[in-house]
């Protein structure tokens, strides 16, 4: 199934995208999309205990399963201000 | 028609707010912690509302960097060096002498938070670290005062409203802003646990920031600190609000259940453990005697900081070079309070000296511009 991720603030600077679209097994969790995006994308990795994720624009914690044609948010905490 | 009256009357005319509205707003004490971009454009918006105490705090002198976005400051304030708490608090008794307005030149920190706090019905956010953030979020949980973050970098922002849980609230003497428990939000800590680690966010001064940006964001703080003091707590708005101003992106999330989903129980508003607070979770800031520098010891230590990244960060700022173990270098237009140029040794665990100062207070605001907490 293909769930469709969007990219926030510095997130997305530091990836170089504002989407993503990943393909998933059935079953899948926000956790195994987000270890996913971790083996592919560095910038998630290093970001991802500071992330909060919506799934279509309702946060969830990681152990949320995820749907065909969703759509998870990844929005990390701005600092500046 | 009294001063006060014609002053107010376009904003009485709204029904939501009226006679009884500004009543309220006349009675209500804002703490605006950081005035910098946002604590600007929100100092400005509340003052002229005729919020009737307001406090600010901010660390910093006012730079002519600041001038592109920062509302409040002018080129006489550069040229003086004026602390921007008092520039601002300057600024703000022009607009409006109907108010108390209530300037401290400080480091926000846990030993002074209560203090400053004082009977505040409403914390603003215009703070440019995490660090300080969580201890703002802790002592609004702890003492049971609404909390307004916000964050702005480049051309994105981001706003949360916190009106925290009061399962885990200290015994105090009741505050004159209050809601119900299905009124209450998740804390800062629900949705955002931890900080960004030391060096891996960007900043103002790193990444730079749209002007027209922080004046959106800090409207939108201002807009719910006003919904608050005037009662109209169910008009706030309780998403997390996040924009891109030059991407046109504005969206809104439901976090409603971050305080029940949340990757393990906030230790904030779940458990009541404020470590922000208490001084337990804090970086040290502690100056290296005789050597005319300071050390910095991170809050949220990391291991894997990118020292290659952060010297393309600074690029713009001086000559830094980075190794595999440290990044060293000295800060074009950075000068200590004798003059001295500002040196950065940044290691790759996050902790820092920073030479040329031994004001620890000079130090954190160095570290939170560049390299980022």
């Amino acid at each position: 199934m293909k769930v469709d991720v969007l990219l926030f603030a510095q997130l997305a600077d530091a990836v170089g995208a504002r989407s993503l679209s990943v393909d998933m097994a059935d079953g899948a969790t926000v956790d195994d999309v987000m270890t996913r995006l971790a083996e592919t994308h560095e910038p998630i990795r290093v970001m991802r205990e500071t992330i909060a994720v919506a799934l279509d624009e309702r946060y969830v914690g990681e152990g949320t399963r995820v749907r065909d044609g969703c759509t998870l948010a990844l929005i990390p905490p701005v600092s500046g201000g | 028609m009294s001063a006060d009256h014609a002053r107010y009357h376009r904003q009485t005319l709204l029904p939501a707010i009226g006679a009884e509205g500004q009543r309220q707003l006349g009675e209500a004490h804002v703490l605006i912690v950081g005035s910098g971009a946002l604590g600007c454009v929100i100092a400005d918006a509340l003052t002229r509302a005729g919020v009737g105490r307001i406090t600010i705090v901010d660390r910093d002198v006012v730079e002519i960097t600041n001038l592109q976005r920062q509302i409040l400051f002018d080129e006489s304030d550069v040229d003086a060096g004026t602390p921007k708490a008092i520039a601002a608090a300057t600024r703000l008794r022009a607009i409006n002498g109907a108010i108390e307005i209530i300037a401290h030149v400080d480091d926000f920190n846990h030993r002074n938070a209560e203090r400053l706090l004082g009977d505040a019905d409403v914390i603003v956010d215009g703070l440019d670290n995490f660090q300080t953030r969580y201890i703002l979020n802790d002592l609004a949980v702890e003492r049971g005062v609404a909390y307004i973050y916000g964050g702005a970098v480049a051309t994105g922002g981001v706003s949360l409203p916190v009106l925290p849980h009061a399962d885990v609230r200290m015994a105090a003497p009741p505050r004159r802003l209050t809601w119900t428990d299905a009124q209450s939000t998740p804390c800062l800590r629900c949705v955002f646990p931890e900080a960004p680690p030391p060096g891996t966010t960007p900043t103002c001064d790193t990444a730079g920031v749209l002007g027209p940006l922080v004046m959106t964001i800090g409207a939108h703080q201002a807009t719910q600190t006003l919904k608050l003091l005037t009662g109209n707590i169910d008009a706030l708005d309780r998403r997390l609000l996040s924009i891109d101003v030059w991407s046109n992106e504005w969206r809104r999330f439901d976090v409603s259940g971050a305080r029940r989903d949340a990757r393990a129980a906030c230790p904030c508003c779940v458990e009541g453990r404020f470590e922000h607070l208490d001084g337990s979770a804090a970086g040290a800031a502690i100056t290296l005697c005789g050597r005319n520098a300071v050390q910095m010891t991170g809050a949220a230590e990391t291991s894997a900081l990118d020292l290659d990244a952060a010297a393309a960060r600074l690029a713009s700022h001086g000559s830094f070079h980075a190794n595999d173990f440290l990044l060293r270098g000295v800060f074009r237009d950075e000068r200590g309070p004798d003059g001295d140029a500002i040196e950065l040794t940044l290691f790759s665990n996050g902790r820092a000296i920073i030479k040329g100062t031994t004001e620890p207070e000079l130090a954190r605001s160095i570290y939170a511009r560049y390299v980022g907490i």
